[in-house]
Formats: structure tokens, sequence, C-alpha cells
């Protein structure tokens, strides 16, 4: 049963100007949350529309599966995308993912959903070319439900308790997937303790996102020394509060990933080959404050051509993996 | 903002000090919070940003503020 307060428009030119004028979008165009819509997300999910998926304390709001179903249904999403959307609300509403921080913060950090595991498949997620931009459908309104949800529920709305100097385009949404079949590597979802058939949701909050071009490196130990000089130029900076949980994020593309794979490197060899290195900045460097080598997160995506690899810099928060929970709906999907 | 107020629902005394570019963010948190009346200092960055302020700068701050805060914790 959906609990919300129903509005009702003689148009949905009228309900677009009164969703707008009340600030409950991006700006762009929504998809009317009707009673019946929601019931068929909630179904989707197996949850009940007053389940709780977390909370945000400092703001007193608690998140509820039908919050999660109403802006689901707003961002465009299909039924079948709710278990992912549901994950990505689990995780970014971890303590240790520091949203208050993460979203009200003055730098306009952007929260990225990386998807894992069988559901990138069933549900079209892309993971090769042009995964970061627009054109999927899954990509675009599962990033965008989950930030649909951090404005309409958690209050993150510009001039109220979003403070971003700038912002970011990256904040209409940013959702894509690991490209596990380029591949032996092991999956972010595997090393961080869930089995190849557990599909997840990272989230991940960053500040900086930016590309490491190198189309002259030769071997894994020369793109690791290009990776080391954006280290070392951008750094990674942690506080008290998250401690040793700081993660840092590299997409790395397959003209890049081509040289570790033909050399035999694992994605742990990257980290035991960069983690002393990490640790004496020189004259000039910023450090880069992980607590471990397994604070570096390695992802593998994007299509062939540009031979780069993709920074994605923490806001002050830890990356957190969140297991997707598949049920069998009217579509035959899991 | 939250800080303070939480540390005055624990009996403690508190004054936040909030710089101009989160203003709009401490009046809404004060709202959330049921204390919409929430009194707090407003500042602005004099300079350039905290991070590489020098001793004097901090000084001048300081001297400009301390007076403020000790009042509200006193009156």
């Amino acid at each position: 049963m959906v609990n919300a307060e129903r509005h009702e428009y003689p148009s949905y030119d009228a309900l677009l100007d009164d969703y707008i004028e009340r600030g409950w979008t991006d700006g762009l165009p929504v998809v009317p949350p009707s009673p019946e819509k929601v019931e068929q997300f909630l179904e989707a999910a197996g949850l009940n529309s007053d389940e709780v998926l977390g909370a945000v304390p400092t703001r007193e709001v608690v998140v509820t599966a039908e919050h999660a179903a109403i802006n689901a249904v707003m961002a465009g999403c299909r039924p079948e995308y709710m278990p992912v959307v549901v994950a990505a609300i689990r995780a970014h509403l971890h303590e240790k993912a520091n949203c208050h921080s993460t979203t009200g913060t003055l730098s306009g950090a952007s929260q990225i959903v990386i998807v894992n595991g069988p559901i990138r498949r069933e549900l079209e997620i892309n993971c090769e070319g042009a995964c970061f931009g627009p054109g999927w459908r899954a990509n675009a309104t599962i990033g965008r439900a989950l930030r649909l949800v951090i404005r309409n529920v958690c209050r993150a709305i510009p001039g109220f308790l979003d403070r971003a100097s700038f912002s970011s385009p990256l904040r209409y949404s940013f959702c894509f997937g690991e490209n596990e079949e380029a591949s032996d590597w092991a999956p972010l979802h595997v090393e961080r303790g869930h089995s190849a058939d557990q599909s997840t949701a990272t989230v991940h909050s960053t500040m900086t996102f930016v590309p490491c071009v190198d189309f002259t490196s030769r071997g894994p130990e020369e793109v690791c020394e290009s990776w080391l000089g954006m280290l070392r130029r951008y750094g990674v900076f942690t506080d008290r509060f998250l401690g040793d949980g700081q993660n840092l994020v590299l997409v790395v593309g397959p003209e890049h990933q081509r040289y570790f794979l033909e050399a035999g490197w694992t994605k742990d060899d990257i980290r035991q080959h960069l983690w002393p290195r990490f640790q004496n900045p020189g004259p000039g460097d910023r450090p880069v404050m992980l607590g471990s080598p397994e604070g570096l997160l390695i992802v593998a995506a994007g299509g062939p051509g540009m031979a780069e690899t993709w920074f994605m810099f923490p806001h002050l928060a830890w990356a957190i993996t969140e297991p997707i929970q598949s049920i069998h709906t009217e579509t035959g999907r899991r | 903002m939250r800080d303070a107020i939480e540390l005055e629902w624990a009996g403690v005394p508190s004054v936040a000090i909030i710089h101009q570019a989160v203003k709009g963010s401490a009046e809404s948190m004060a709202k959330l919070s049921g204390v919409p009346g929430y009194d707090f200092i407003l500042v602005d960055y004099p300079w350039i940003p905290t991070a590489i302020w020098s001793e004097e700068e901090i000084q001048l701050l300081a001297k400009q503020v301390a007076p403020v805060i000790l009042s509200r914790l006193t009156a």
C-alpha cells in the first residue's frame, strides 16, 4: 500500500509544472509516480512500502522503500531496476558513506554507482564503450533515481542543504557496470568478499573525476608511473571519522588494461606495485592517504581507442558495496 | 550547526560559527532540527581559504569573533 500524499492533475504538463515548481525534480521531466506504478516497483523489489532502507540522522530523515520506488519511477526506471536502486540507496546511507557531508559539500561531490555481477547483463547496464555517458536506460535512470532520493527525500536541494559552489553535471546521474568479461581480473565485488554470482552496487562519492590519458607507455610499470603522476598531483585526503577506510577508484580502459594482462598482472599486483610509492611523497607531492593497499579499488570498463584510465578521487567517504537482493518478477528477470 | 545543536541538547552551551557560504544550510539545519531561531555567528573569509591562512590572519579573526562567542556563552 502506498502511503504518500496524493496529488491529481488534469494533464501531464500540469503535473510537470507543479513538480518543478515544488522542487521535486532535477530540472528534467519526470515520469508520474502513480500509485499503481509505485506498487509495481515495490513488488519488483519484494519490499513493503514502509521498509526502512536507511537514515540521515543529522537531517531527521528516514528513507523507506516507498520513497525509493516513487523516485525510481520518476527517474524513468523499469521495475526490474528497483533492486539495484535499493542497494545503491542502502550503500549511500551507510554511516561511512558520510552522506550528509558528500551531498551538502561546497565541493559538489557526486555519487557514482558501480554495478557488478550477473544483473549488469540482465538489465543491460553498459560497462563498455561510452559507459559513463548517455544512451543506456539502465545507466541513466538508476543513477538518476539515487540522485532524486538524495534531493527529494534526503533534502540535498541547492540553496537548502546542498551548498555546492558550482555543483557538477555528474549529479544528474552516474551509473555504470564493471566489464567483468574483459579479463580474468577478479571483479570489484569479488575482491570485496562477495561471490561472483552475487550482484552488487557500489556507491563512491567523488570530488574529482579526471582521466589519465597516456598513449606512450608500453608496459605495466610505465602506466603505473603515469598514474602516480596524477595521484601525486591531486592526492587523497582523509579525516579521523573515516580512519583507514578511504577509497580511491581507478577505472581502467582496455588499452591500459591490455598491458597489465599481457604481463600477467592482477589487480592486487597493481596495488602491491603502487602501495610503497604512495608512502614517500616527494617535495610538492600531495599525500595519498589510503589506510591499506585494499583502499585502492580497480575497475575494468570502457571501450577501445583512447589509452586512458579514469580517476575517481574520493570526497570524504568510503566506497560502500551492497548486495542486490533480486527476486523473480513478472518479466521473468531476476 | 548540527553539532552545536546536539551539544546543546546534551546540556553543553555551544556557539556555532558559520561561514557566509553555508549560511542557508545552517538556517535549514536549525529548522530541520526543530530550533528554527537557533542563533549563530556569521563569519566570512577575509582572505583566501583557511588552509593557507597566516598566523596573523587567524589571530585577527579570532580577536573579532572571541568577544561575541563569550557574550553568547555567558548570556
